[in-house]
């Protein structure tokens, strides 16, 4: 029986909800940092599952939605990205501060657009699943899912309101542009100043190349950090489902955790 | 055979490796559909109900990955997505 504690915790402007899973004998503590928009509700159950296998290996896993998303409280409108990279900021040094077991993150593909200087120095290792550290790619995709949406008879963008305050409105979720602006800021360079251990899965067929932005994105995280990259053949965890899961992307990230918990149980 | 059969031939090929290429690619994200529904004549936009603005979206996003090009915003239309060979026609105007 997992124990598991739902919860609200006291976010910065409101209540996230998140769901702790705390192992009888832990060993580190593990924060899931959910990607954006559609990308949190196609991973969702993925998460979950990376999140029971944490438990099994000893480690707390920590699931959280972003204020404004999901079942925390708030509107997305009223969310901005210094927010939510507050409220991880916040968790993290309650972590810190409860316990001086090792702290985790995991940030699957758009999530690592939140990650800051700080953050890195307060976790000892991060998990990096099919990251995307491109804003302003991202934040076009996201633009195109609305130019689609209009072609396959859904809403077209929308937006209203003065150019500080303009809101848009994309495949039904209404925010603030300047949400999009910080987002598309984003890019990879805050990783090459530390020294931290970074374990990449990245999703690639066994004799197929990597592409030369996802290269250049290993090059430059790989400046200082220690990365490793772990090279998934399998069903994409962001478009797998109940019923076809990426079976050995699970299976490496648990032979990970196992290498992580009997590091850390040896370094105590 | 002739500089101008050579080039013909080259050309052919390079069309029948970006059509491999989409289909994987499409297979991966529309995986409901066994392998034999996807050839070249395969329409797509209106006519596969999972091939909404998600999945267009991720194609775009995967086919840029794949062949290293950028679409316009003038390039999401359902002209171009309409099967897998006007698809195909695009992606080699950019390459």
């Amino acid at each position: 029986m997992v124990s598991t504690d739902v919860e609200f915790y006291h976010g910065n402007k409101g209540p996230l909800f998140r769901i702790i899973r705390t192992p009888e004998n832990m060993v580190a503590r593990l924060l899931f940092i959910a990607p954006l928009f559609e990308q949190a509700n196609q991973t969702r159950h993925h998460i979950t599952r990376s999140a029971i296998n944490a438990y099994g290996q000893g480690i707390q896993s920590i699931i959280f939605d972003h204020f404004g998303t999901g079942d925390s409280h708030g509107e997305l409108i009223d969310a901005n990205l210094g927010l939510w990279q507050q409220d991880i900021l916040c968790q993290l040094r309650e972590l810190k501060a409860k316990s001086p077991h090792a702290i985790y993150l995991s940030l699957p593909l758009s999530a690592v657009l939140l990650l800051t200087d700080e953050m890195l120095a307060l976790t000892d290792g991060i998990m990096l699943l099919q990251p995307d550290f491109n804003g302003k790619r991202f934040v076009q995709q996201l633009k195109r899912l609305a130019l689609a949406a209009g072609l396959t008879g859904g809403n077209r963008p929308t937006n209203t309101g003065a150019e500080a305050e303009q809101v848009v409105e994309i495949a039904g979720y209404v925010m603030k542009a300047k949400l999009l602006d910080e987002l598309a800021g984003q890019h990879i360079n805050k990783l090459a100043g530390f020294n931290i251990d970074c374990y990449w899965f990245e999703w690639q067929e066994k004799l197929e190349l990597l592409s030369p932005s996802r290269l250049k994105q290993q090059t430059l995280a790989n400046k200082n950090n220690t990365l490793f990259i772990h090279q998934i053949d399998d069903v994409k965890f962001w478009l797998a489902t109940e019923l076809q899961v990426a079976q050995s992307f699970l299976a490496q990230e648990l032979s990970l955790f196992s290498t992580l918990t009997a590091s850390e149980a040896e370094g105590r | 055979m002739t500089s101008a059969q050579a080039f013909e031939q080259t050309t052919e090929q390079s069309r029948e490796q970006t059509i491999a290429q989409l289909i994987k690619l499409l297979i991966a994200i529309i995986p409901s559909y066994d392998e034999s529904f996807w050839n070249v004549d395969t329409e797509l936009f209106g006519a596969i109900a999972e091939f909404d603005s998600m999945a267009l979206v991720t194609l775009i996003g995967e086919i840029e990955e794949s062949f290293d090009i950028d679409f316009d915003d003038d390039d999401i239309s359902a002209e171009n997505f309409f099967s897998v060979a006007s698809l195909a026609d695009l992606v080699l105007e950019q390459s």
